[in-house]
């Protein structure tokens, strides 16, 4: 069913380690020309996956061509970043997946998740933030719910509950 | 007695020394002490004896409060002394706080208002004293005799500047009307007494000159009285700036003596080196020379004084060197007097002083506009002579429009005058003076430019339409004039390209080229391109533009000296230099002036062919694509009909079934999909040049010549297929694209050939789609890169596809776009973790209903509420046991509610702009479902949708305005249209939407307030309908009668929310009239004081005379909102006292 071969994963904890992505052929980032990049959309500022917030466009005199200012959200640590270029230069965009799992159980802050093909994992902490409350909370109170694992750029983290709705 | 000088020290102190809570309660002593009862005796002693200004600014205003409060309790012989009591203290204290005496003075000027209609009070005297004062010839006596006229003056205007006393409108209507038949008459001829007797003196000190200032200020303020005519009623809109001068008849001998426009120039030229008051006698004059209205008896009278007015005019500019500061003066005098009177009585005027006054005004505009091109090289924050200038050719616009009324050709020499140096301004050295200042030395600085600063074609809109006009007026000279400075900026262009080529072939270092040839080479172009498109074309909104009269003449007048076959040739080899093909002298001009630009636009594609972009100007490209678009829309495919005669030239090239039509289409279709792959960096270009394309294809008659263009197909394929360059291209532009290959679509062809192009663009978009998300594992494989891309794509596909609606092509766009609707809700599901995407979705429903809904009938119209609703089902499913906390979580709601709230509203508009004929234009397709069988109304999807929107709306999220407004126009639309649904929602629902109502009516802007308020009369109306009692709608209406009735009557409001209010209460008590007599009961009882008690009671009385018993009914709501306005006039601000 799933074609994906199984992720190579890697915790926020060890950011200095060598990473592969996931999925055999699809790279981390993409290029793409600048001026083509959308509010709304990713960009990759300052080595970090962005989400962009602000995109405006100015240019040197009159008769100067356009340069795009971008301002970015990192999509892991909420830390803003801006960055410049001229408009017909590629910028690198980041893959972005998100991937529903069901918690199964946590354990010693690393939780246990179940993929909707039956697989778990269990190499992923649960955050340090109002999401992780959440998790414990829910979990505590025994709910049946799922996470929203949000990856870029081999980077993972959870960033969403959704409980289940037929329970 | 009242601790008013305990609150002193904290209120005045500065910050530092006293706590913000300390000051809050100070000022607090101060408000209740204003509001106390009849205050007079004390105020009066603490004048007579306090030194602390604040204090003696505070007793001032508490006696003008109280005065106008009490008014009817006071002894009339009380409001006399008073008035002079106060009078006297100003005097007797020439040493006052400047903002103590004006408080004073103001307090003087709101009794004698109020007294102007009260028989029984003489204040008139007033102007005795007065006079008796600035005769005493002491410069601080006549100072205080100044400031007591403004005072009266600023009061009896009635206008913003007027102190609020709680009068009707109709009370302050009839003062203004009463005082500016005498009182401001009276303040005039004292003013100009003043006035002369400066203007004789040979020496003014300081001190005298400063009173003289007063006298000027006061005198402009006189002649910018907003006179208001007999039957008018008074308006309390917002101060209106340019008041012109429409006197009433009885003004006529005062304003009609020539001594009076003698005295305002003698004035200007004694003072005209004091920038100050040059300004306001100038401001003066310019208020005489609007002069209309019943001061004139008749026509000769009119131009006698206009004869006056010019004469003095020229002999005062002519005399001078003007000041900087008399720039902006002197062109308001011009100004005014070119819109103010009429043609008949310009032309009346003795030729000789007409002539000279047209030469005057041809150098003086040349004049400005020079001053105004070195007020931009030296980047002046003032630009007076850029504003003047502005006002200049305004008026040349104005008298140029109603040519036909003037000699015939009178304007063509200064025509030719003002062009010339406007295009001598705007071109760089030598021909021209740009960027060149004072000492000859040219500047050329990069500023960094944003995003947000206008396009010169905006910016300069009004310079640029008043100069093609006159370009217009004098064709001879300036089509010919245009066309030779393009060919020739072209030529170099080319050249300084071709060097440049060169150059770099053996150095390759782009740092290394010298721009600035260049970049002058492209301002000159600019600027030509500008001007040549503002001459040649109009770009009226929603209309056919018509090629102007005069440029259509003017082709016809030369049009047997042409060659037609060489205008041809000229016309159709943009790659050659004009000048070069035999016979180049015998072209049509308007045609030759097309072609220049034609040549423009092919060097700068042969420059992109060469690798040279980086070279180019995006700017340059801008106006060329700019240029063709207003061009095309006025001159291709030219319709015969239109006109009354035609010139042969132009129908033979640019006509129906024309070679040349069909020729020019080719070429810009080139055009447009050249620039679309090089300039897909550069987004504003990029969006002009999807514009023209538009344009090509927005009309059927020249979208059956794009059609026939193989370009045409392989644009429509390269772009189906998402093969590069197209790709590169932003959002928008894209989404244009999309609009115009639609368009495009429904031209003229054979249905093989239709078939084959719906095949072509619409049905890969779909054949894709449809192939991704019917995989067995799409749900696995929808958050890969690619496939994520593919998704977005369609979506921005469909919004373009949406955006190409139009009356003939809705039937077939509408079942197009609704099969993928319906797989976006499938898509809502698979892609509900994924914000972004949902958005998009969003957007595609809000862009459909939007463009559509209004076309559509029943059945269709349903079928879109249907879709609409699964939508806003599945989204609230999956967003209510949802929880997010990155980022950007409160943004991307924010979108979507905002969407949805969009969406809505969308829905709603139906309501009010149907199109639709009982599905007139499906009628081929529809079986007709019958109306009965109705399952689905607009109703139900927007109550569905506001029960989403609802408890997601914090009071966070309405600090977004634009998110506030949209959520305040829905609801109130929802109370409006529907207020028989509103009973039957689930009760959290009824009670958050209640909760808004009464949130946005008491803490809001004024304008949601307002919106709540007209919100509140369906409901109650509904209620009443009803029949049921403690229904919940019936108990917060209830509840709302309380709110507005305090709201009215205890409360401060602005008066434009009387009405709204007043409507809302009236049916509100009509609903729950036991309830209102009990809040009336109420607020008498708490009143001690027996006179105010039978004053209000006897008010309460007056207010529901005319309607008892009230019922809805609109003749007795009328007469209810009459006598509401008069309650609140007479007693409320008798309630406001504590």
């Amino acid at each position: 069913m799933c074609s994906a071969a199984p992720l190579t994963h890697r915790t926020m904890a060890d950011p200095d380690l060598d990473f592969q992505t996931g999925e055999s052929g699809a790279s981390a980032t993409y290029p793409m020309q600048c001026s083509a990049l959308r509010k709304n959309g990713y960009v990759v500022l300052k080595g970090r996956p962005c989400k962009i917030v602000e995109m405006s466009t100015s240019k040197t005199g009159k008769h100067g061509h356009a340069k795009v200012n971008l301002v970015g959200i990192d999509i892991f640590t909420n830390k803003k970043y801006e960055d410049m270029c001229p408009s017909t230069h590629n910028m690198d965009v980041p893959s972005i997946k998100r991937i529903d799992y069901q918690l199964v159980n946590i354990n010693e802050n690393y939780m246990s998740l179940m993929s909707d093909n039956g697989e778990i994992r269990e190499d992923l902490r649960v955050p340090e933030n109002e999401v992780g409350k959440e998790i414990e909370a829910k979990f505590e109170a025994g709910d049946d719910f799922m996470v929203t694992v949000i990856s870029a750029m081999g980077e993972e983290c959870a960033v969403a509950t959704k409980v289940l709705a037929n329970k | 007695g009242v601790p008013l000088h305990h609150g002193m020290p904290e209120v005045c102190a500065p910050p530092s020394m006293v706590s913000a809570e300390q000051r809050q309660h100070a000022e607090h002593v101060f408000l209740s002490f204003r509001k106390s009862k009849s205050p007079f005796a004390i105020c009066k002693h603490i004048l007579e004896t306090s030194k602390v200004d604040y204090v003696l600014f505070q007793a001032a205003t508490a006696i003008m409060e109280a005065v106008v409060r009490e008014w009817i309790l006071l002894e009339k012989t009380s409001i006399e002394s008073l008035r002079t009591f106060l009078l006297t203290y100003v005097l007797q204290r020439p040493n006052l706080q400047k903002y103590v005496r004006e408080q004073i003075l103001l307090a003087v000027a709101v009794i004698v208002k109020r007294a102007s209609l009260d028989k029984s009070i003489n204040c008139k005297s007033i102007f005795h004293e007065v006079g008796q004062l600035i005769s005493s010839g002491n410069p601080t006596v006549q100072t205080l005799a100044c400031s007591i006229l403004t005072a009266l003056l600023s009061e009896f205007s009635s206008s913003s500047k007027t102190s609020s006393i709680g009068l009707s409108m109709e009370f302050h209507g009839s003062c203004k009307r009463l005082f500016q038949e005498e009182g401001l008459r009276q303040i005039f001829m004292l003013t100009m007494e003043v006035l002369q007797e400066f203007s004789r003196r040979e020496n003014l000190n300081a001190q005298m000159s400063s009173v003289f200032q007063r006298y000027l200020a006061l005198a402009n303020q006189v002649l910018s009285w907003n006179f208001l005519p007999p039957n008018y009623i008074l308006s309390l809109s917002r101060a209106t700036q340019n008041v012109t001068l429409k006197p009433t008849e009885s003004w006529r001998e005062a304003l009609l003596d020539t001594r009076v426009m003698d005295l305002f120039f003698t004035v200007h030229r004694k003072i005209r080196e004091d920038s100050d008051m040059a300004q306001d006698s100038l401001q003066c004059l310019a208020q005489l020379a609007s002069m209309h209205g019943p001061v004139f008896p008749d026509e000769s009278a009119q131009v006698s004084y206009l004869a006056h007015l010019v004469e003095g005019l020229l002999s005062m500019i002519n005399g001078i060197e003007i000041e900087d500061s008399e720039a902006v003066g002197i062109s308001n005098i011009i100004s005014n007097l070119i819109t103010m009177f009429p043609r008949s009585i310009l032309t009346a005027l003795p030729s000789d002083l007409f002539t000279s006054f047209i030469n005057c005004l041809t150098l003086l505009t040349c004049s400005f506009g020079r001053s105004a091109a070195l007020e931009e090289v030296l980047d002046k924050d003032d630009m007076v002579y850029m504003e003047a200038y502005d006002k200049l050719l305004e008026s040349w616009l104005t008298l140029v429009q109603d040519e036909e009324h003037f000699p015939r050709g009178c304007f063509v020499q200064p025509a030719i005058q003002v062009f010339n140096s406007y295009i001598q301004c705007h071109l760089a050295a030598p021909d021209g003076t740009r960027n060149l200042s004072v000492n000859g030395i040219s500047s050329h600085e990069e500023e960094e430019i944003n995003e947000l600063q206008e396009d010169d074609r905006e910016l300069f809109s009004d310079q640029l339409s008043s100069i093609g006009m006159l370009g217009r007026v004098a064709a001879d000279h300036c089509i010919p004039l245009l066309t030779s400075l393009l060919e020739d900026r072209v030529t170099r262009l080319h050249g300084q390209l071709q060097r440049t080529q060169q150059h770099l072939m053996a150095s390759s270092d782009l740092g290394s080229v010298d721009r600035k040839v260049l970049d002058d080479l492209y301002e000159d172009i600019h600027w030509l391109i500008l001007v040549s498109g503002y001459l040649l074309a109009d770009d009226p909104q929603g209309e056919t533009p018509l090629i102007p009269s005069e440029v259509m003449e003017f082709s016809i007048k030369h049009s047997t000296e042409v060659d037609i076959n060489t205008t041809l040739q000229i016309l159709g080899s943009p790659g050659e230099k004009a000048s070069s093909i035999p016979g180049c002298n015998r072209t049509d001009s308007v045609i030759r002036l097309l072609s220049a630009v034609l040549r423009t636009s092919e060097v700068e594609s042969r420059a992109t062919r060469a690798s040279l972009t980086e070279l180019l100007s995006p700017q340059m490209g801008k106006d060329i694509v700019w240029f063709l678009r207003r061009w095309a829309k006025t001159y291709l495919l030219v319709d015969e009909k239109l006109y009354e005669q035609i010139s042969m030239p132009l129908s033979t090239a640019f006509g129906a079934d024309t070679e040349g039509a069909q020729w020019i289409v080719g070429y810009l279709l080139e055009k447009v999909i050249n620039n679309l792959s090089v300039w897909s960096s550069e987004a504003e270009l990029a969006n002009d040049t999807v514009e023209l394309l538009v344009t090509l294809v927005e009309k059927r008659e020249r979208a059956n010549i794009v059609v026939q263009c193989e370009s045409w197909w392989n644009l429509a394929k390269q772009f189906a297929s998402r093969s590069p360059p197209l790709h590169l291209l932003s959002s928008s532009v894209q989404r244009s694209l999309m609009k115009a290959l639609v368009l495009g679509g429904f031209a003229h062809m054979d249905s093989d050939t239709k078939q084959q192009y719906w095949a072509e663009v619409l049905h890969p978009l779909q054949q894709r789609f449809l192939n991704l998300i019917n995989q067995e594992n799409f749900a696995q494989i929808s958050q890969e890169e690619a496939v994520k891309q593919e998704i977005v794509a369609t979506l921005e596909a469909l919004c373009g596809i949406a955006e190409a609606t139009q009356i003939d092509n809705v039937a077939s766009l509408f079942s197009f776009l609704m099969d993928f609707l319906s797989s976006c809700i499938g898509l809502m599901e698979v892609y509900s973790n994924t914000p972004e995407t949902i958005n998009l979705i969003i957007e595609v429903f809000v862009e459909v209903a939007h463009k559509q809904i209004c076309y559509l009938g029943e059945t269709k119209s349903m079928k879109l509420y249907e879709a609409c609703l699964t939508l806003l089902q599945v989204y609230s499913k999956n967003n209510q046991s949802r929880k997010r906390s990155d980022a950007t979580a409160e943004e991307d709601q924010y979108q979507d509610l905002l969407l949805i709230m969009e969406l809505l509203t969308n829905l709603l508009s139906k309501e009010f702009i149907d199109f639709s004929d009982t599905d007139e234009v499906f009628r081929n397709q529809d079986q007709g479902t019958p109306a009965s069988n109705r399952t689905v109304s607009a109703a139900d999807v927007v109550l569905y949708g506001v029960n989403i929107v609802l408890p997601l709306m914090s009071q966070d999220l309405l600090k977004f305005p634009s998110l506030c407004n949209q959520y305040y126009k829905l609801i109130t639309f929802i109370c409006e249209i529907f207020p028989e649904k509103i009973p039957q929602l689930p009760e959290d629902l009824f009670k958050s939407l209640m909760f808004s109502l009464e949130l946005g009516m008491t803490s809001m802007s004024s304008e949601i307030s307002q919106l709540c308020l007209e919100a509140l009369s369906p409901l109650a109306e509904q209620c009443a309908k009803n029949q049921e009692k403690d229904t919940p709608l019936f108990i917060a209406t209830r509840h709302f009668l309380k709110l507005v009735f305090d709201m009215l009557v205890l409360q401060k409001h602005n008066t434009e929310m009387t009405v709204a209010a007043g409507e809302a209460l009236y049916t509100l008590v009509c609903l729950h009239q036991a309830e209102y007599s009990e809040l009336v009961e109420t607020l008498l009882s708490s009143q001690r004081d027996a006179v105010i008690y039978q004053r209000l009671a006897d008010a309460f009385n007056k207010l529901t005379a005319s309607s008892t018993p009230p019922t809805m009914d609109r003749k007795q709501k009328v007469a209810f909102l009459k006598s509401l306005e008069e309650f609140v006039a007479n007693v409320g601000g008798l309630l406001c006292v504590k």
